[in-house]
C-alpha cells in the first residue's frame, strides 16, 4: 500500500477531513420508472406519416430514490442518460414517462402551472461548463439576482442586494460586494463556478442537482469546489444529485452511487459496496480501469477489465441485457431477457442474472474474460 | 542515459544527417520561452532540463498555466506568434533544434517528432477520408508515391485497432475513441522516434481512456516508440509512463522514476497535488486541498514559484530560487528542504521520510 | 468554510480593465487598428459633417430662384463643381444631398433593424410553428424586388394618402421609399440574427436561465438581445449603405422627391437636363462617386464592426 501525503495533517483554515455522512433524513425524490425517449425525426416521408423513425432511448426506465441530507452520485460514460436524467429532475427536459415525485408530491407534469416556479425554487441545477453558464453580458450580481427577480423572492431591492451578497459570500467570494460588481471574462475557472453555487444557492433550495461540476476545472481548484459543496451539505442540509462520469469524484463524495449504463441503472448501493463490491461486470469494469495515481503493480494490469468497444448508441439499444455484446460474463439468458434490479444486501442493487441470487456469489469467482489487445 | 541499438536499428526511415548515432534521443538544457504580450512578457517556461532515452515514456505533468504545453510544443518549434524560445537547448540525437529555421526544422517535425494534440478528435479535416488525412504526411514529407501511402496508411490504422476498411471513412463516421486512434495512427505516419501526446484522453471516457493508454502502452512496445505524454492527470501518467517531471508555473519541482516520485514525493507540491487526486483503490475518502492560485507569470514571485502557496514555506523560499538536487535514486527535486549541501540534520518543516542519503550537487 | 480564493488583485489573467470603460477602449483600439475601420470611419466622418452643418459650408440650398449661375457652367470660376441646368451651384446640391440621402438611409434602417431583429429574435427563440411561418413571410419580401416594388406601391400610397400629404414633415413621396427599402431589406436581417439566436439559445447561460424560471420574454429580452446586439449593429450598418444605394437608385429613376434633391434626385435631374448628351460631367460625377464613397464607407465599417463584435469562442484559459 503506498503512502501518500497524510491528509490529517491538520492546516490552519483548511477543514478536518469529512466527517461520516449525515443520517439521511426523509426521502426527496423518487423517479419511478423514469423514460425520456427522443424520436428520431428525418426527411419529408416522416412528417408526412407523423411516424418517426427510431427513437433515442437517453432514459430508458429507471428508479431512483434520494433522501434528505444525501449525496447520490450517478456515474455514467457518455451515453448513460445521466445527463437527461438530471435535466428532467430540474425540468429542463421532459420526461416521456414515468413519475417523479418530490417530497411526497408527484410533480410529474408541471408545465403551464404556478406550481412550476414553486418547484424550481426547491430543486436547483449546478452546471457543468462554468465558462458557459455565465452570460458574458452580466455582471455577477445580475447573474444571482435573476432567480431572486424571476420568483419574486426580496421584499424590497435592499433584500435583495443582501441576499445575493450573502449567497456570494457563502460560496467564498469574498469580498463579495466587489465580486458581485463584476464581469465572467475577470473571474477565473474557480471562482465562475462559485458564482455559479451562489447563483443556485440563492433561493434556498432543498435539492441540487450537481452535473460535473467540477470536471473542468484544475484538478488543485476541484477540491475547494468539492469542500465547499460538502460544507453546504453540512450546513444547510442541503441534499444532491451529483452527476459525473468520474467514478473516483463519486468515490469521494457520495454517500450512495447508482451506475447508468445506456439509459438505464446498473447498479445502485452504499458507495463503499458499489466500489468494493461490484456485483454488476459493467460497474467492475469501471472500477478496474478508474485510474489512481498508483503507479500498478505488475500483475494489477492484466486485472483490469478494458471492455471491447465502445458503448452503442441509444437508438440502438442491444435486446436482453443492454450490456450482454460487451460483457467479459456474458451467458445465453443475457442475451433474451433483461434482468431487473435484484437486491444483493447491505442496501445494494444490482441489475444482472449473476446477482439473481441475492447476496452471495460475489463477481470474484466468476471467469475472467481477457480483452483482445487494444 | 542508454542508447538503444536495437530500437535504433528497427527505424524505417534513416536517421538526420547531422545526427550523432551515440547521442541519447532527447536532451533539453534549460530551456526558457516567453510570450510577448500587451501588457507585459509572460515568463511561461523558466530553466527546464530533462531527457528522453529510447523506449522511454515521460510524462510532463502540472496544473493549467503550468508550461508543459508549451514546453512540448517548443521541441518543434510549434509556438504562437507571439512566442519565442529565449534560451536554452534541445538537442535530439544531438543536435540543437533551438537555432533551426522553420525550413530547417520541417525535417523533424513529423519525421522524428510527431504530436497527437489536445482535442485531436477536432483536429482532423472533416471532408477529408482518414485514409487520405494518414496517407498526406507519408506523400508530403517522406516523398512517397500516392499507392503505397495508402497502403501504409491502412496499415497503420490496423495498427492501432481500427479494421482497415475504415480507410475510407470520414471523421464523423467514426468513435470517439476511434477518432482519437486515427489521430494516433496520423502521428506515427512516418515513423517518428518520438510521440508527444498533449491531454491525449482527456475529453474520453473512462473505459475509451483505457484502451488507448493499452494501445499506447502495446505500441510502445512493439514500436520501440519513445513517448512524452503531457497532462495534468497523474493517474495517467502513473498508468504509462516510466519517468514523470512535475512542473509548477514554469519551473520543475519534482523529476524522477514516477515508481520513487509518487510513493515518496519530496516536493511539497508534488505532496499536495498527489493528494489532490480522489484514488478508488484506497480507503482515504479525503482530499487535501491547495489554497491560493498559481502566479501571473508576467511578475512571478521572486525565488521559488511555490512559496506563496507553500506549507513548508521558509523565508529562504521567497527570496532564492531553489537550486536543482539530484538525489541517489534518480530523483531530481527544486526545493529549498532538499538543500545542495551534505544535510546531516533536517531543516525545519523537513518531512520525517526525507531521504537520509544526503542529495548530491546537482551535476 | 472554505476559504475564498486569493482576492482578484492577485490573480493571474483577470484582466485589471474591468467594466464598460475599460471594454470601449479596448474595442476602440482594435477599430481603428483595421485599416477598413480606420478609412471607413474618415469618410464617414467626412460625410457626417457634410451632413450636419451644409448651410455653414456652403449656405443654404439653392433653388431654382436664388441660383446665381450660367446654365450647366463647367467647373471654374468659384463653382468647383460646375452648375446644373437652373445654374444652381452643384457642390451647394452635392452637400446639402448627402443630408437628405442619409437621412432618408437612416429611416430606412431603423425600420428594417427594428423589424428584423425583432422577427429574427422571436423567430429563432420560440421556433416551431412560429418560427416557420415567420420564416415563410419573411421568405416571400426577400424575393421581392426593389425596384418593382417601389414601382408598384409608390402610385398606390400616394393615392391613398394624397401627393402633398406629410407625415412629422416628411413628404409621401419619402415616406414610400423609406417603406419600400424597410420592406425590401428586413428579411435578410431577420434571417441573419434568427441563426445567431439559434446558436445563442443553444447556450449553457440560456438553460440557466430556465432553471431558475426566467421565462420567453425575459430571456429573448435580457439574454438574448444582449448577445445578438453586436450582430444587429453590424447588419444596421450595412444596411445603411444598402438603402442609401436603393434611394439613389429609385430617385434616379424618378421614384423621389423633386422638392428633396438627394443625390439620386440630383442624377435624376441631371438625366433629364441631358447632361449625359451634353458632357456636362459635372453634374454626374459629384454625386455619383459621394454614392459610392458612402456606400463603400459603410460597407468597410460594417465588415470590421462585424468581425470585432461578433462572439468568438471566448477568452478560455
Amino acid at each position: 500500500m503506498t503512502v501518500i501525503a497524510e491528509p490529517g495533517i491538520p492546516e490552519p483554515g483548511i477543514p478536518e477531513p469529512e466527517s461520516p455522512p449525515v443520517a439521511p433524513g426523509r426521502e426527496l425524490l423518487r423517479l419511478e420508472n423514469l423514460q425520456v425517449h427522443f424520436p428520431i425525426r428525418g426527411g419529408v416521408m416522416d412528417m408526412i406519416t407523423r411516424h418517426p423513425r427510431g427513437y433515442v432511448r437517453a432514459v430508458d426506465g429507471i428508479d431512483l430514490t434520494i433522501n434528505q441530507g444525501e449525496i447520490l452520485g450517478l456515474v455514467g460514460e457518455s451515453g448513460s442518460g445521466k445527463t437527461t436524467t438530471g435535466r428532467v429532475v430540474v425540468k429542463l427536459t421532459r420526461q416521456t414517462g414515468g413519475r417523479v415525485v418530490f417530497d411526497g408530491q408527484d410533480v410529474s407534469d408541471l408545465w403551464g402551472t404556478g406550481k412550476l416556479r414553486a418547484y424550481r425554487r426547491r430543486v436547483q441545477l449546478i452546471f457543468q461548463d462554468p465558462y458557459e453558464t455565465l452570460n458574458p453580458k452580466h455582471t455577477i450580481a445580475e447573474f444571482v439576482r435573476e432567480p431572486l427577480e424571476v420568483n419574486g423572492i426580496g421584499t424590497s431591492r435592499q433584500d435583495r442586494e443582501q441576499r445575493i451578497l450573502a449567497a456570494l459570500e457563502t460560496a467564498g467570494l469574498r469580498p463579495a460586494a466587489d465580486f458581485a460588481a463584476r464581469f465572467p471574462h475577470e473571474l477565473s475557472g474557480g471562482q465562475r463556478q462559485r458564482v455559479v453555487i451562489a447563483g443556485a444557492l440563492v433561493m434556498d433550495p432543498d435539492l441540487v442537482v450537481a452535473d460535473e461540476p467540477v470536471s473542468m476545472l484544475d484538478v488543485s481548484i476541484r477540491t475547494e469546489l468539492l469542500r465547499l459543496m460538502l460544507d453546504l451539505r453540512r450546513e444547510r442540509g442541503l441534499t444532491y444529485l451529483f452527476i459525473t462520469h468520474d467514478l473516483s469524484v463519486a468515490w469521494v463524495l457520495a454517500d450512495r452511487i447508482a451506475v447508468m449504463y445506456l439509459g438505464r441503472i446498473m447498479e445502485i448501493g452504499p458507495a463503499e459496496r458499489v466500489i468494493r463490491m461490484p456485483r454488476n461486470p459493467y460497474t467492475q469494469a469501471l472500477v478496474s480501469v478508474s485510474p489512481s495515481p498508483d503507479p500498478p503493480e505488475p500483475g494489477e494490469r492484466a486485472a483490469r477489465t478494458i471492455l471491447v468497444g465502445e458503448t452503442p448508441d441509444a437508438a440502438h439499444v442491444p435486446p436482453g441485457c443492454r450490456f450482454h455484446p460487451r460483457c467479459p460474463l456474458v451467458f445465453d439468458r443475457c442475451r433474451v431477457d433483461e434482468p431487473p434490479l435484484f437486491d444483493v444486501g447491505g442496501g445494494q442493487q444490482a441489475a444482472c442474472w449473476l446477482a439473481e441470487d441475492g447476496p452471495g456469489a460475489q463477481l470474484g469467482n466468476a471467469r475472467r474474460f481477457d480483452a483482445p489487445e487494444g | 542515459m542508454t542508447v538503444d541499438l536495437a530500437i535504433r536499428g528497427r527505424r524505417q526511415w534513416p536517421m538526420p544527417k547531422q545526427a550523432d548515432p551515440a547521442a541519447p534521443l532527447l536532451r533539453v538544457e534549460d530551456l526558457s520561452v516567453r510570450f510577448r504580450m500587451p501588457n507585459g512578457s509572460v515568463k511561461a517556461v523558466d530553466g527546464v532540463s530533462f531527457g528522453l532515452d529510447d523506449g522511454e515514456a515521460l510524462g510532463i505533468a502540472g496544473e493549467s498555466g503550468c508550461g508543459k504545453t508549451t514546453t512540448a510544443l517548443s521541441l518543434v518549434k510549434l509556438l504562437p506568434a507571439n512566442g519565442y524560445i529565449k534560451g536554452g537547448r534541445v538537442e535530439l540525437f544531438g543536435i540543437d533544434l533551438v537555432p533551426k529555421t522553420e525550413l530547417q526544422i520541417a525535417r523533424y517535425r513529423w519525421r522524428e517528432i510527431s504530436i497527437v494534440f489536445q482535442g485531436a478528435m477536432n483536429a482532423l479535416n472533416p471532408v477529408q477520408r482518414i485514409g487520405d488525412q494518414i496517407a498526406e504526411p507519408i506523400e508530403i514529407r517522406l516523398g512517397q508515391p500516392r499507392e503505397s501511402s495508402r497502403k501504409r496508411a491502412g496499415e497503420l490504422l490496423e495498427l492501432v485497432g481500427i479494421p482497415r476498411e475504415r480507410v475510407a471513412s470520414y471523421p464523423h463516421e467514426l468513435s470517439g475513441g476511434m477518432r482519437q486512434r486515427a489521430m494516433i495512427a496520423m502521428a506515427l505516419a512516418c515513423d517518428p522516434a518520438i510521440v508527444i501526446g498533449d491531454e491525449p484522453t482527456t475529453a474520453l471516457d473512462v473505459m475509451v481512456q483505457a484502451q488507448i493508454l493499452q494501445l499506447l502502452e502495446r505500441l510502445r512496445r512493439d514500436l520501440g516508440l519513445s513517448l512524452i505524454l503531457i497532462t495534468h492527470d497523474l493517474s495517467v501518467i502513473a498508468e504509462t509512463c516510466d519517468r514523470v517531471m512535475i512542473m509548477y508555473a514554469g519551473r520543475v519541482a519534482e523529476e524522477g522514476q514516477v515508481r520513487r516520485v509518487f510513493s515518496a514525493p519530496r516536493h511539497p507540491y508534488t505532496q499536495k497535488l498527489l493528494s489532490s487526486f480522489p484514488n478508488v483503490r484506497t480507503d482515504r475518502r479525503t482530499l487535501e486541498v491547495i489554497p491560493g492560485m498559481p502566479p501571473d507569470l508576467r511578475n512571478p514571485p521572486p525565488g521559488c514559484r511555490f512559496a506563496p502557496r507553500c506549507p513548508s514555506a521558509m523565508p529562504v523560499c521567497s527570496e532564492v530560487v531553489p537550486p536543482e538536487v539530484r538525489f541517489a535514486d534518480g530523483v531530481r527535486v527544486a526545493c529549498h528542504l532538499y538543500p545542495t549541501s551534505d544535510v546531516t540534520s533536517d531543516p525545519p518543516g523537513a518531512r520525517p521520510a526525507a531521504p537520509t542519503a544526503a542529495g548530491e550537487p546537482a551535476p | 468554510m472554505t476559504p475564498a480564493t486569493a482576492p482578484p488583485a492577485a490573480a493571474p489573467g483577470i484582466q485589471r480593465r474591468s467594466g464598460s470603460a475599460g471594454r470601449a477602449r479596448l474595442f476602440v483600439g482594435r477599430f481603428l487598428s483595421r485599416s477598413d475601420g480606420r478609412y471607413g470611419l474618415l469618410i464617414l466622418a467626412f460625410f457626417a459633417v457634410l451632413a450636419l452643418f451644409p448651410d455653414l459650408l456652403v449656405g443654404k440650398l439653392e433653388t431654382a430662384t436664388t441660383a446665381t449661375g450660367q446654365s450647366l457652367q463647367p467647373p471654374g470660376g468659384g463653382y468647383l463643381f460646375g452648375t446644373d441646368e437652373l445654374g444652381r451651384d452643384i457642390l451647394n446640391l452635392t452637400v446639402h444631398g448627402a443630408r437628405i440621402s442619409m437621412a432618408i438611409g437612416l429611416m430606412a434602417t431603423v425600420i428594417t433593424v427594428v423589424l428584423g431583429a425583432l422577427v429574427g429574435i422571436v423567430a429563432g427563440y420560440v421556433g416551431g410553428p412560429t418560427d416557420t411561418v415567420l420564416m415563410r413571410v419573411s421568405d416571400f419580401f426577400l424575393v421581392l424586388p426593389t425596384i418593382v416594388l417601389a414601382i408598384i406601391l409608390a402610385p398606390i400610397i400616394l393615392d391613398i394618402v394624397g401627393a402633398d400629404a406629410e407625415l412629422f414633415g416628411i413628404r409621401a413621396t419619402m415616406i414610400v421609399i423609406i417603406v419600400v427599402i424597410g420592406l425590401t431589406s428586413w428579411a435578410t436581417t431577420a434571417r441573419v440574427i434568427r441563426s445567431q439566436v439559434l446558436s445563442v439559445k443553444m447556450r449553457m447561460f440560456v438553460d440557466r436561465a430556465r432553471v431558475v424560471g426566467s421565462g420567453p420574454g425575459r430571456i429573448m429580452r435580457r439574454h438574448v438581445l444582449p448577445n445578438v446586439v453586436n450582430l444587429i449593429v453590424a447588419q444596421a450598418v450595412l444596411t445603411f449603405a444598402t438603402a442609401v444605394f436603393t434611394e439613389t437608385t429609385l430617385a434616379f429613376i424618378g421614384l423621389g422627391d423633386p422638392f428633396a434633391p438627394s443625390w439620386g434626385q440630383i442624377l435624376n435631374s441631371a438625366q433629364g437636363a441631358g447632361a449625359p448628351g451634353l458632357g456636362a460631367w459635372w453634374y454626374i460625377a459629384p454625386p455619383a462617386i459621394c454614392v459610392v464613397l458612402v456606400v463603400l464607407a459603410f460597407t468597410l465599417v460594417g465588415n470590421a464592426l462585424d468581425d470585432i463584435l461578433n462572439p468568438r469562442s471566448g477568452a478560455r484559459r
